[in-house]
């Protein structure tokens, strides 16, 4: 016993030194297990409530830019309106439309805290639980696709960037419908990378990314970027496809989280999909 | 009661301007320049290894709370704290530090300077950017991220010494 107590003391430097790194990097490996880590987030009020002093200041900087992407997009929506279509069917009746129901809600928010550079890119927007926002929530901008919301707050959250280690936004090109996932290597804000295309598809270079709506957290069409850059992988039967994402997350300022009316409906129903027994017997 | 005082207002202090200026600026190549390790170096000689760790836990949660890393700045602090200690020893002057009054570039001079708080702020920052990525076919990028902000960091770390402290007493 007392050969242990002297052993601890001896050690007990090294001790306290294992014992925090253990407590510091479980919390860092598996973060989004802990609800109450939302503490130590800048979704939390204290957090939340400084960086939002300090974007109120800085905001100012950015107005002119920001001010042109609204305008932008206000114009592309009026394009939308039914004022600025020519009818052409003049001999169909009007009916109440039952067809279409509506699927996705959007919410506006600003980016109060934004970063592009780190390995993995968090952005806080100052809506919360108060205004309805859940977990897992896709969050897309003017320009295109943003992120998912990763911690919710009172009422700031915490939005994980497709400037991600594993984002894994489900995309598909445009033109011809090929699917993978959306990944980025750590390197270029503005290049991100595409895998899972088998490289016989054939791929054009500035072929329109778009998201594919599979995974019911973005409405499919919202656009990704362009694809750049194009070259196979060594040994494997893959596109390795660079990306120039359409937004830029230099200057982003204002954002919208989208909320999915039947996504409980859908992943009700993908819960269901039967576990392949063959593959376990192998 | 005057070193308590002083260091818990260079806690906040270092904190803001960690969060609210460097964690915003982002010009590209990897360039992350960090200043708050400066305050772990800078807390008094007689502080022991336990004191200096767990202190360093507690300010490395406050950066991440910030900068959404969850621990990621903790657990390099926490590095840091651990080996303070032995660096320091490693470069002890010939009569050791008693008589020293503050951690700094004045009372220490240069040349001790750089090699301490170099060694420190390498082992720092390679700790800080393996964990960030964990993936080994980043490891160039990972080396020039490190090749990087070392020296801003050095750098930023030297003229806030230069601005804030003032070396009245270093003249003899």
């Amino acid at each position: 016993m007392r050969n242990l107590i002297a052993f601890f003391k001896r050690f007990q430097i090294f001790l306290v030194f294992v014992i925090l790194q253990i407590a510091a990097l479980s919390a860092y490996v598996r973060y989004s297990e802990f609800a109450r880590l939302q503490v130590f987030s800048s979704a939390s009020t204290i957090n939340g409530g400084i960086l939002e002093i300090r974007n109120s200041v800085a905001k100012h900087f950015n107005l002119e830019n920001t001010n042109r992407k609204l305008a932008w997009e206000n114009a592309r929506l009026r394009e939308k309106l039914k004022l600025s279509n020519y009818k052409i069917d003049r001999e169909l009746i009007q009916i109440e439309d039952t067809n279409y129901h509506q699927q996705y809600l959007y919410l506006a928010a600003t980016v109060i805290n934004n970063t592009y550079d780190k390995r993995n890119n968090y952005m806080t927007i100052d809506i919360g639980r108060n205004h309805g926002i859940q977990k897992g929530w896709g969050v897309i901008s003017s320009k295109g696709v943003v992120g998912i919301v990763h911690l919710v707050g009172e009422s700031y959250s915490l939005v994980k960037t497709i400037l991600s280690k594993n984002i894994n936004v489900d995309v598909s090109m445009r033109d011809g419908g090929a699917f993978g996932l959306l990944k980025w290597d750590g390197i270029n804000p503005k290049i991100c990378q595409i895998t899972g295309i088998s490289n016989d598809i054939s791929i054009k270079k500035f072929t329109k990314v778009i998201t594919r709506g599979g995974s019911g957290i973005y409405p499919k069409g919202i656009p990704v970027g362009v694809v750049t850059k194009r070259k196979s992988i060594e040994g494997k039967p893959l596109w390795d496809l660079q990306v120039r994402i359409a937004e830029d997350f230099r200057t982003i300022q204002h954002v919208y989280v989208i909320k999915n009316v039947m996504l409980d409906e859908l992943r009700e129903l993908e819960a269901k999909i039967p576990v392949d027994k063959e593959e376990d017997e192998f | 009661m005057n070193n308590f005082v002083l260091n818990s207002i260079r806690f906040v202090l270092f904190v803001l301007f960690q969060v609210l200026i460097l964690n915003n600026l982002e010009p590209g190549f990897g360039l992350y320049a960090m200043i708050y390790p400066l305050f772990i170096f800078m807390l008094p000689f007689q502080m022991g290894t336990v004191p200096l760790m767990l202190l360093s836990f507690a300010f490395g949660l406050v950066i991440d709370s910030f900068s959404n890393t969850f621990g990621l700045h903790a657990s390099s602090a926490v590095v840091m704290a651990f080996f303070r200690p032995i660096i320091f020893k490693w470069l002890s002057p010939r009569d050791g530090y008693e008589t020293v009054e503050a951690v700094n570039v004045y009372s220490m001079g240069g040349r001790w300077f750089l090699y301490a708080y170099g060694t420190l702020l390498l082992i720092h920052h390679t700790w800080f950017f393996a964990i960030e990525s964990f993936k080994l076919n980043e490891f160039i990028w990972i080396l020039l991220k490190i090749a990087i902000s070392v020296p801003s960091s050095f750098l930023l770390s030297l003229l806030v010494q230069f601005i804030f402290i003032s070396n009245k007493k270093a003249v003899r």
